[in-house]
Formats: C-alpha cells, sequence, structure tokens
C-alpha cells in the first residue's frame, strides 16, 4: 500500500509539472498545444539517451534533455506565431503525429516500438535515488521548484505582457511588445520545463516507450489543466491529482467488470471534460467562467 | 505499374476521406462549432451498420438505420453539448474540448459494446478483379469515387437551389443578419449538424468493408478530417473535397519512397506546411492570422 501510494505520489508530481508547463503557455499566453507530450517524450528520450551512454548524474541529464526540447519547441513556436485558435491547434496536432512516428521508428535512438530499457537511476552527486521515497521527495521539490519558476514568470513583466497578448495581441502590438518573441519565449520555457519531468520520468520507470508520448498523453495533460482551471496557479496541480486518483479509486468499485475498468475510466473522463466545459468552462478552481480561451473563432 | 496501383488505392482512401471532410467542412463552415466528435459519429454509423447488417437484415436495413443513428448524434451533440456552451460563452476552445470528450466516451462505449478487435463487413464487391497487367481493383473502389462524386454533387445542388441551402450559407457568412430574416441561426445549425453528419454513412458503411473497422479509427478519421478542411481551406467544402483526395493519392503515392508507418506523418507534414505557409488553405477565403 505505502508503494503505491509512494508510486502515485511520484507519478502525480511529474504529470503537475506538465500540468504546470502547458498551463504557462495555455493559460498566459493563449497557446493551446495539443503537442505537450512531445516535449515530456523528447526529454524522457533525451535525458535516457544521456544516461544510458554518457552520466547519469542529474546535473547532465536534465540540461540535456531541457535543451533538447528547447531547440524542438521552435517548432511548435513558428506556427504559434502565425496562426491562431483551430489553426494552431491542428499545427500543434500535426507536430504531434509526426513526432509519434519519429518516436516509434528512429530506432537508433528512441529504440523503436520496443523502446529503452534498462535505464539508470538518477545520480545526484554521487547519490543513486532508488527508493521510491527518495524519488517522492525529489519530484516533489522539482515540482515546488517549478511551480516557483512560472509564479514568478507569470508575476514579472514578462508575465504581464503575455496576459496583455492573450488578451489582445493588436493592443500589445501598439504597446510596443516585441510579440515573436515573448510567444517564442514562453514557448521555449514552457517545452523546456517539461522536459524534466520527461528526464525524471525515464530515470524513474527505467524504461520508456512510445506509448507514454502519443496524443492521448497531450490530450490527458490538457485535460488536467483545463478541469483544474486554465490560468490558475493551483488548478493544473489539482487537475493532475484529480484524474490520477481517480482510476485508481474506480478499480476499487468491486461492482463493476474488472475488464471493463480502463474503458469506464475513459469514459467518466470524457463525459466530465464535456460536463464541466457546459456548467463550468472555468475549472475547479477557476472563477466560474473566467480566463478560458480568447472567444473569437 | 505499382504508381497506378498506388494511385488507384489513393483516389479509394482519398473519396473515403473526401466525404468525410466534407461532412466536417460543412458543419465547421456553417456553425463555426469545431466538431471533433465527427469521427465518433464515423464510428458510430460504421458499426450499426456492421451490427445490423450481420443480423441478416440487409445492406438496405444497414444504411438506414446507420443513417439514423449518425445524424441523430450529430443533432444531439448540437441541442444537448453545443448549444448551452454557445448560450454563455462558445469560446472556440470550450466547444473542442466538450466535443474531444464526447469522441473519447463513445469511442470506449463501442468499444465495450462491438469488442475492441477488428471486424470486417464481409461482402462480395471487396474481392479484387485485375483490370490491368499486375494492376487489381476491386469493385468497392469505383462505388467510393462514385459515391463522392454523387454526394458532393447533390451536396453542391442542395446549398445553391434550396432555400434551405441558401439559409445555411448565409449562417456561414454571417449569423447575426440572419436573425433580421426571421431565420434561426440554432434551427439552422442543427439541420447542418443533420446534413454533415449524413454525409459520414457512405464512407463509414465502405470503409467496413474494405479496410475493416476498430472503435479507434474516429480519432484517424476526425485528424484526417481536420487536415483535409484546413489544407481545403476553411469554408470551402469544394476544397475539402480535392484535399481529400488529395491527402489520400498522397498517402498511398509516399508508399513508392517510404515505409508504410510513415503514411500518416506525410498527410500531417502537408498539414503542417500549409498552416505554416499558407493557413487560408488551397481555396480559403481569407487567412486568419
Amino acid at each position: 500500500m505505502e508503494a503505491y501510494l509512494l508510486n502515485l505520489g511520484v507519478l502525480i508530481s511529474l504529470y503537475a509539472i506538465l500540468a504546470v508547463t502547458l498551463n504557462f503557455i495555455m493559460g498566459y499566453a493563449g497557446i493551446y498545444s495539443l503537442a505537450h507530450a512531445v516535449f515530456f517524450g523528447t526529454g524522457a528520450y533525451a535525458g535516457a539517451s544521456v544516461a544510458l551512454n554518457f552520466s547519469a548524474s542529474i546535473f547532465v541529464m536534465v540540461p540535456t534533455a531541457m535543451l533538447c526540447a528547447a531547440a524542438l519547441s521552435l517548432l511548435l513556436a513558428l506556427p504559434a506565431l502565425r496562426v491562431r485558435g483551430e489553426y494552431f491547434v491542428a499545427a500543434s496536432l500535426g507536430l504531434q503525429v509526426l513526432a509519434v512516428t519519429v518516436f516509434a521508428e528512429w530506432k537508433a535512438v528512441t529504440g523503436g516500438i520496443g523502446g529503452l530499457i534498462g535505464i539508470p537511476p538518477v545520480d545526484i552527486a554521487g547519490f543513486e535515488i532508488y527508493s521510491p521515497g527518495s524519488f517522492f521527495i525529489l519530484s516533489l521539490v522539482t515540482l515546488a521548484a517549478v511551480v516557483a519558476i512560472t509564479r514568478l514568470l507569470v508575476r514579472s513583466s514578462f508575465g504581464r505582457s503575455l496576459k496583455a497578448i492573450r488578451d489582445s495581441e493588436s493592443a500589445a502590438l501598439a504597446f510596443g511588445k516585441n510579440i515573436a518573441l515573448i510567444k517564442t519565449t514562453s514557448v521555449v520555457i514552457s517545452a523546456a520545463l517539461a522536459a524534466i519531468a520527461g528526464s525524471l520520468y525515464a530515470a524513474y520507470m527505467s524504461f520508456i516507450n512510445v506509448e507514454s508520448f502519443m496524443l492521448d498523453t497531450s490530450v490527458l495533460i490538457m485535460a488536467m489543466v483545463i478541469i483544474g482551471g486554465t490560468g490558475t496557479q493551483l488548478g493544473p496541480i489539482v487537475g493532475a491529482a484529480l484524474l490520477l486518483i481517480l482510476p485508481g479509486a474506480l478499480s476499487y468499485l468491486s461492482f463493476l467488470p474488472q475488464t471493463e475498468i480502463g474503458s469506464i475510466q475513459q469514459i467518466l473522463y470524457g463525459l466530465g471534460m464535456a460536463v464541466l466545459m457546459i456548467f463550468r468552462p472555468g475549472g475547479i478552481v477557476g472563477r466560474g467562467r473566467a480566463e478560458t480561451g480568447e472567444g473569437e473563432a | 505499374m505499382l504508381w497506378l496501383q498506388l494511385a488507384i488505392t489513393g483516389l479509394q482512401v482519398g473519396a473515403l476521406y473526401a466525404l468525410t471532410a466534407v461532412g466536417f467542412s460543412l458543419i465547421f463552415g456553417c456553425t463555426r462549432i469545431f466538431h471533433f466528435a465527427h469521427g465518433a459519429t464515423f464510428v458510430l454509423a460504421a458499426y450499426v451498420f456492421y451490427y445490423v447488417e450481420s443480423q441478416g437484415y440487409g445492406t438496405a436495413a444497414g444504411v438506414l438505420a446507420a443513417s439514423v443513428a449518425a445524424v441523430g448524434f450529430g443533432v444531439l451533440m448540437d441541442r444537448l453539448v453545443y448549444a448551452p456552451i454557445q448560450r454563455h460563452e462558445g469560446s472556440f476552445f470550450t466547444v473542442f474540448v466538450a466535443s474531444f470528450g464526447i469522441g473519447i466516451a463513445v469511442q470506449n462505449l463501442v468499444g465495450m459494446v462491438f469488442g475492441r478487435s477488428f471486424v470486417t463487413v464481409t461482402t462480395p464487391l471487396s474481392r479484387s478483379v485485375e483490370v490491368l497487367d499486375g494492376v487489381y481493383v476491386s469493385p468497392l473502389a469505383w462505388i467510393a469515387v462514385a459515391c463522392a462524386g454523387v454526394f458532393f454533387l447533390g451536396l453542391w445542388f442542395f446549398l445553391r437551389r434550396t432555400n434551405l441551402g441558401t439559409g445555411l450559407r448565409a449562417l456561414a457568412d454571417n449569423p447575426e443578419l440572419i436573425r433580421v430574416f426571421g431565420l434561426s441561426p440554432r434551427l439552422l445549425s442543427t439541420y447542418a449538424f443533420a446534413l454533415g453528419s449524413f454525409l459520414v454513412v457512405p464512407a463509414a458503411v465502405i470503409t467496413g468493408a474494405t479496410a475493416g473497422l476498430n472503435p479507434a479509427l474516429g480519432h484517424h478519421v476526425m485528424l484526417i478530417s481536420l487536415a483535409a478542411t484546413i489544407v481545403g481551406g476553411i469554408g470551402s467544402i469544394g476544397g475539402a473535397l480535392v484535399a481529400g483526395f488529395g491527402l489520400g493519392l498522397a498517402e498511398s503515392l509516399a508508399l513508392l519512397q517510404f515505409d508504410s508507418q510513415w503514411t500518416e506523418a506525410v498527410t500531417f507534414a502537408i498539414l503542417f506546411l500549409f498552416i505554416l505557409l499558407r493557413p487560408s488553405g488551397l481555396f480559403g477565403r481569407a487567412a486568419t492570422s
């Protein structure tokens, strides 16, 4: 039971990092990306490759993963500068599908469909983080750091510029904001921070394959942000915890047929998203119906 | 003759893409609702046809039942999900998330009821005939292309020549102005959903007989419809048709160069380039930025 809870705790912390970083571009910059799992995956593969081939030290692994994801995120920044609304969602979907194909087929780096196995545990200044307990602390600390960084950014003048762009791009332009630079920076920061979760995930699981980084994952992360509350500080974390605890809790209900548990979870999660959008589009933490989307389109 | 064989397969696949994309494009163009659950409509129609047919009621009954299911689902989505959302806010993303959620629920529901493995509708029409030296074509390929042509012409006449069609085009242009003419945008939107959902039925039925069905197909159908709508140009139904055929051909002809795992990537690379370089698509009216 304790192992189960610790495992759940690690996963919630890692997914909360993903949700917080996605919320950073979704809630504050108005960039609705369905490609966040791409950066999660890039971080995981890059971190795993470094750990397998060079060094499992956290000070080598995590920065490399962040750099790779940051570089790749320029591909997402490109359409973000050109288009908005449904066009951008479609572009991010395209990127997600392309990335899944590359993850599954670039056998030399990603190990193909089979993935990478035997990834060594992460090493902090000579100490290997093996036990779930210590890894839970590590992931919690990382989550706190990521939350602190995004909080700092959102409250800075950079964050105010982001919100200005989200609310009215032309007004922000009129005030002399460099929109292209600000948007690109926000996408790069978000991707790089998401890659931290990816590389820690690889070290924790010691096995990764493409299954963890598909469109479903991107949608799951997006659902965490939306269900929790887009553009709120606490929302993404609440959403991540809720969506990861719920499936486990559901399997304790003995009257449900065990073979269909997976489907029932998915149905509840799908219906939950729809019902929430109808009655409370601001999310659980959000203030009623504030701050979701720009209402153009 | 490999390229000819691939081109014919591409046309067949493209015809099915075009049919679903035209339905999505009609709904999206008229109502501006990002109906992601369009893929779910496709899966529902396909499985209802498969069920009725395999119970021995015949093809006609199957098509009828599939049409009722598709139209019913489309109209219910409009009435129960999109109408309430639009009443208070209706931002593009809120609608998209709700639609996506319903899509997931339907996919899993279908999986629970009909099982998750592949099923195929058996028909003598899917047997391939050698038409040229080394080129095999099944009669279903011609049926698919003919269906795309007939339904598109039908839709074109409907939109140009009937009052309801004119109303739908007006809805696409300016929903506010419609009210001035005493028409209800809500009612017209429901018609758009009924019509757009009905258009997936031929594609769903033919897919059941050619490639086979599984509940996860909805996702793929949706992504392709979205890609074709954007490549063709949002608001242009003819564009969706051309782009549907184009994407089918590109996917099939890509096999000359790449392994089959890369076909989906080809479609989305095309989509990605279009959004970057020409977001208004082939026949779009104006680029958004």
